[in-house]
C-alpha cells in the first residue's frame, strides 16, 4: 500500500515530512506512529493505516511534497510489492492519473466514487459536482429527482441539510488498494473553490500592461484565510474613540530613556495589548473559538499581532501568555517578533495557537479599518491613527475644549459567538483602562 | 405617468433630445412631411422645422454618410435606415468608417450620432423586411448596439443614446410599435449598458431582448401557473456594453440559462452570453445552457410559416420545462 501525503486542511497544497519512526524494513503495526508531517499551518502525526513492513520510504525528512504524493510503502504480511508499480518509481513525486500501470496499484486519490467507470456512470451538472466535492457527499446516495432520476442542485441542497440520510463519502473508500488519509479530496473542482482565489487563468487571457504578478505562498495564503473567514464569521464592526492622554503623558516621559536603552521607540500599541489582555480577563469569551455548536473559551491569552512585511505580505505572529506580560514586556515581544517576521526568522510555532488578534493600521494616518477576523478566533482590533484633536472636557467647573491623542479602535467580531452588547462592553473596558490606568506603574 | 404606444415613444424621445440640444437633427427617408412609414415620427417636422427635420433621397448610403460627416462637424444626427435589412448596403460607411473613426484618428474625431432602424419579424414583410440583425451590429467593434422592449425604454434609450459621444445602432421592433406602456412623465434618460430584470424567480434564468421580452413574459407566467417552475426574466437592452454583471449573478443564482433571440440561431447574440456564462459560472450551473432562437433560414412570407420559425411563448415554455425536468 503507498502512503499518501495527507491532505491537512483545505487550503493545504503541500506538506513537508518532519520526521519518520519508522525506518526500511520496520515492521510496523496498524495505527502505529508512523512520520510527521507540518505544513504552513499545523503539524500532525501520522499513523500507519495497516500493518506490515515498511519496504520503501521516498520522501525522507525535511522534503516538501504535493498533497497525495506518495511518501512510502508498507507492504501488508505476504503481499510483496511489483516492481514498476508507481510507489516503487524512486522518482515520483507525483501521482500520473494518466500513466499505464496496473489500476489496481494507483492511489485512490481523486475519489473512491468512481465516476468515470460505464457501469454506473452518474450524469452530474457542475454545481452538483462542485456542491458534492465541497461537502464530501457521495452521490450514489443521493435520491434524484430530475429527469431519469438526474441529481439537482435543490436535492443535493436538501441532502446537505438533511445529513441523516447520506453517508459520508469517507465511509466508502477503505476498500481500495490504497487508503488516503482523511478529509478525503473531492471530485472536482478543488475542495475550497468556493472560497479560494482563482489562481488558474485561462492560458489565453489578455495580460494588462502593468503585468501579472503571480501570487507568492503568503499571498495565496493569506487570500484563502481572508476568503475563508469572511465566508466562515458573521462580521460585525464596533468602533470606540479613545482618549490617550493618560497613555501619552507616560509615554513621552519615558520615550527618550527607552530609545536610549532599548534601541527602539516605545509606541502606543503596547499599552492598547495590555488594556486588551486585562479587558479580556473581564470578558473571556472574546478570546474564544467557534468549535461546531460551541464556543471554546481559552484560558490563555496568546495575542497574535499582525506584522507587514515591506507592504508585500502579512503575518500575524503569537506572544504567548501575553495576559501575564506588563507593557514593557508585551512592546519587548512585539518588537521581537516584528523584527524576525521581517527577516524571515519565524518558526511555525511563533504562528499558530492565537485566541486574539491585534492589527495596528495607524502609521498611515488610517481613521478606522474594519479588520478581517483571524481564524478561527472571533475577534480582531484594528489600532488606527491616533491624532491631536478638540476634545470636550467635562470637569467639575463646567464642559472645556482641550487638545487631546484620539484614535479609534475597531473591532469585528464573530455575531455567532458572541453579541454586540458583549463586544461594545468589552470596548468600553478597553477604552476606559486606556483612558484612567496609572500606566506609570506599567514600564 | 403617461401611456404611450412604443412608436410615440419614438417621437418623443427625438423631441425631449431636440428640445435640449439644438445640434440634435433628424434624417431619413419619408421621415420628415409623411412622419415615418411606421409613423413613429409623427410631429417632428411641425415642431422642428424642415432645417432640423429632413426628408432625404432613397439612398441609404446617403443617409448614413451625411450623418457621419454632420457628426464629424458638430452635430449629433439621428439617422433612420427604415427597415435593418438595407443595413446591408450601408455596412461600408457604419462597419468601416463609423465604427473605427475614433480610434483611427487618435479619439481626436468622435462620432456622436444614432442610427434607428425598424427591425424584426411578425409583420408579415417577408425575408428581405423581417430580419433581426442585431447580431450583425454587435460584431462590429466600435459600435453600442441597443434594442428596447418597452415604450419608456425606447424613449429612455434614445435619450442616452443621443447623448453618448459614440456611434449607436438602435434596433426599433416594428411588431413592438403598436404595444402601450407606461411612460414618466418629463426629462427620461436611461443608462446604456444596464440589464433590467422584468420578474424574479428560483428556478431558470430567461434572458431576451426586445419582441423576445414579452414572449418570456408571457411564458414565465405560464410557467408558473401551470408547471410550478419560478423563473427570472431579464430584458438586455443593450447587447453593448453588455450588462453581464446582472446576468452571471441571476444564472449564478437559479443554475440555469435560456436564451430567447429572434436573430438566426448561427453566431446569435445568446450565443456569446452562453460562452460567458460557462467561461465564469461554470460551477454554478445545473444544466445545459439553452437557446431559443429562429433558426438559420431566411423568415418565410407565408402568415403561418413566420410563425412557426419565430420564437413563441409555448417554444420557450417547453425548451424550459425539458430542462427543469
Amino acid at each position: 500500500m503507498n502512503i499518501l501525503m495527507p491532505q491537512l486542511g483545505e487550503t493545504v497544497a503541500e506538506g513537508t515530512v518532519a520526521a519518520w519512526h519508522k525506518r526500511v524494513g520496520d515492521t510496523v503495526e496498524k495505527n502505529e506512529l508512523l512520520l510527521d508531517v507540518e505544513t504552513d499551518k499545523a503539524a500532525t502525526e501520522v499513523p500507519a493505516p495497516i500493518s506490515g513492513v515498511l519496504e520503501k520510504v521516498l520522501v525522507e525528512a525535511g522534503q516538501t511534497v504535493e498533497v497525495g504524493a506518495v511518501l512510502a510503502v508498507i507492504s501488508a504480511p505476504g503481499e510483496r510489492p511489483e516492481a514498476g508499480s508507481p510507489g516503487f518509481d524512486p522518482g515520483a513525486e507525483h501521482i500520473e492519473l494518466t500513466g499505464e500501470s496496473d489500476a489496481a496499484d494507483e492511489p485512490t486519490l481523486i475519489t473512491p466514487i468512481n465516476l468515470s467507470s460505464s457501469q454506473d456512470r452518474l450524469r452530474l451538472s457542475p454545481v452538483v459536482r462542485r456542491l458534492i466535492a465541497e461537502h464530501q457527499l457521495d452521490p450514489h446516495t443521493i435520491e434524484g429527482s430530475g429527469r431519469d432520476g438526474r441529481i439537482t442542485r435543490e436535492d443535493v441542497l436538501a441532502a446537505i441539510e438533511h445529513p441523516s440520510s447520506v453517508a459520508p463519502a469517507e465511509k466508502l473508500a477503505d476498500s481500495d488498494g490504497d487508503t488516503v488519509l482523511e478529509p478525503r479530496p473531492p471530485l472536482a473542482p478543488e475542495p475550497s473553490a468556493a472560497f479560494a482565489v482563482r489562481s488558474e487563468q485561462p492560458a489565453d487571457r489578455v495580460e494588462p500592461e502593468g503585468g501579472r504578478i503571480a501570487f507568492d505562498r503568503i499571498r495565496r495564503v493569506t487570500a484563502e484565510h481572508m476568503v475563508r473567514s469572511k465566508a466562515t464569521s458573521a462580521h460585525v464592526l464596533q468602533a470606540v474613540e479613545v482618549d490617550f492622554a493618560k497613555v501619552e503623558q507616560v509615554r513621552l516621559a519615558a520615550r527618550e530613556r527607552w530609545r536610549r536603552e532599548r534601541g527602539y521607540s516605545l509606541t502606543y500599541l503596547p499599552f492598547i495589548a495590555r488594556a486588551a489582555c486585562l479587558a479580556i480577563k473581564e470578558f473571556p469569551r472574546i478570546n474564544a473559538s467557534v468549535d461546531g455548536d460551541g464556543l471554546l473559551v481559552h484560558s490563555g491569552i496568546h495575542l497574535s499581532v499582525a506584522v507587514a512585511l515591506d507592504l508585500e505580505g502579512l503575518v500575524a505572529p503569537v506572544i504567548r501568555n501575553a495576559g501575564d506580560l506588563t507593557v514593557s514586556g508585551l512592546a519587548q515581544q512585539i518588537h521581537e517578533l516584528g523584527r524576525r517576521a521581517r527577516e524571515g526568522k519565524l518558526a511555525a510555532d511563533d504562528l499558530s495557537g492565537g485566541t486574539y488578534t491585534l492589527t495596528n493600521n495607524g502609521s498611515y494616518g488610517t481613521l478606522l479599518t474594519a479588520p478581517i477576523i483571524n481564524q478561527p478566533q472571533v475577534a480582531i482590533l484594528s489600532v488606527d491613527a491616533i491624532r491631536k484633536q478638540p476634545v470636550v472636557i467635562e470637569g467639575p467647573g463646567g464642559d472645556a475644549i482641550g487638545i487631546r491623542p484620539v484614535g479609534i479602535l475597531a473591532q469585528s467580531f464573530d455575531h455567532r459567538a458572541i453579541d454586540g452588547a458583549y463586544s461594545g462592553a468589552f470596548l468600553a473596558r478597553v477604552r476606559s483602562l486606556l483612558e484612567t490606568k496609572d500606566w506609570a506603574a506599567e514600564l | 405617468m403617461a401611456e404611450l404606444t412604443y412608436r410615440e415613444a419614438v417621437s418623443a424621445g427625438i423631441a425631449q433630445e431636440m428640445r435640449r440640444d439644438d445640434t440634435v437633427v433628424f434624417l431619413g427617408e419619408d421621415v420628415a412631411a409623411a412622419g415615418g412609414v411606421f409613423k413613429a415620427t409623427v410631429g417632428l417636422l411641425e415642431e422642428f422645422g424642415p432645417e432640423r427635420v429632413r426628408d432625404t433621397p432613397i439612398s441609404e448610403q446617403a443617409i448614413v454618410g451625411a450623418a457621419m460627416g454632420a457628426a464629424m462637424t458638430g452635430l449629433r444626427p439621428i439617422a433612420e435606415i427604415m427597415f435593418s435589412d438595407f443595413f446591408a448596403v450601408c455596412w461600408d460607411l457604419v462597419a468601416n468608417q463609423i465604427a473605427k473613426t475614433r480610434y483611427m484618428t487618435d479619439g481626436q474625431c468622435s462620432l456622436p450620432l444614432v442610427i434607428r432602424s425598424a427591425n424584426g419579424g411578425g409583420s408579415r414583410f417577408g425575408a428581405q423586411h423581417s430580419q433581426s440583425v442585431e447580431n450583425w451590429a454587435m460584431a462590429i467593434p466600435g459600435l453600442k448596439v441597443v434594442a428596447p422592449s418597452t415604450p419608456a425604454d425606447v424613449k429612455g434609450l434614445l435619450a442616452a443614446a443621443v447623448r453618448d459621444p459614440d456611434p449607436v445602432m438602435f434596433f426599433e421592433q416594428k411588431s413592438l410599435y403598436a404595444t402601450k406602456g407606461e411612460v414618466p412623465d418629463g426629462e427620461h434618460v436611461e443608462e446604456l449598458g444596464k440589464a433590467r430584470i422584468v420578474r424574479s424567480g428560483d428556478d431558470v434564468t430567461i434572458v431576451a431582448l426586445a419582441a423576445m421580452v414579452p414572449k418570456a413574459v408571457q411564458a414565465a407566467a405560464t410557467l408558473e401557473a401551470e408547471h410550478g417552475i419560478s423563473a427570472t426574466v431579464i430584458d438586455v437592452r443593450s447587447l453593448v456594453p453588455l450588462d453581464t454583471l446582472t446576468i452571471l449573478e441571476a444564472v449564478g443564482r437559479t443554475g440555469r440559462l435560456v436564451t430567447v433571440e429572434e436573430n438566426p440561431r448561427l453566431c446569435g447574440w445568446g450565443a456569446e452570453i452562453a460562452s460567458i456564462v460557462a467561461e465564469e459560472i461554470f460551477w454554478d450551473l445545473d444544466g445545459p445552457i439553452v437557446r431559443v432562437t429562429t433558426p438559420h433560414i431566411p423568415l418565410p412570407s407565408a402568415d403561418a410559416l413566420e410563425d412557426a420559425v419565430l420564437p413563441s411563448a409555448a417554444r420557450i415554455v417547453e425548451a424550459v420545462r425539458r430542462l427543469v425536468d
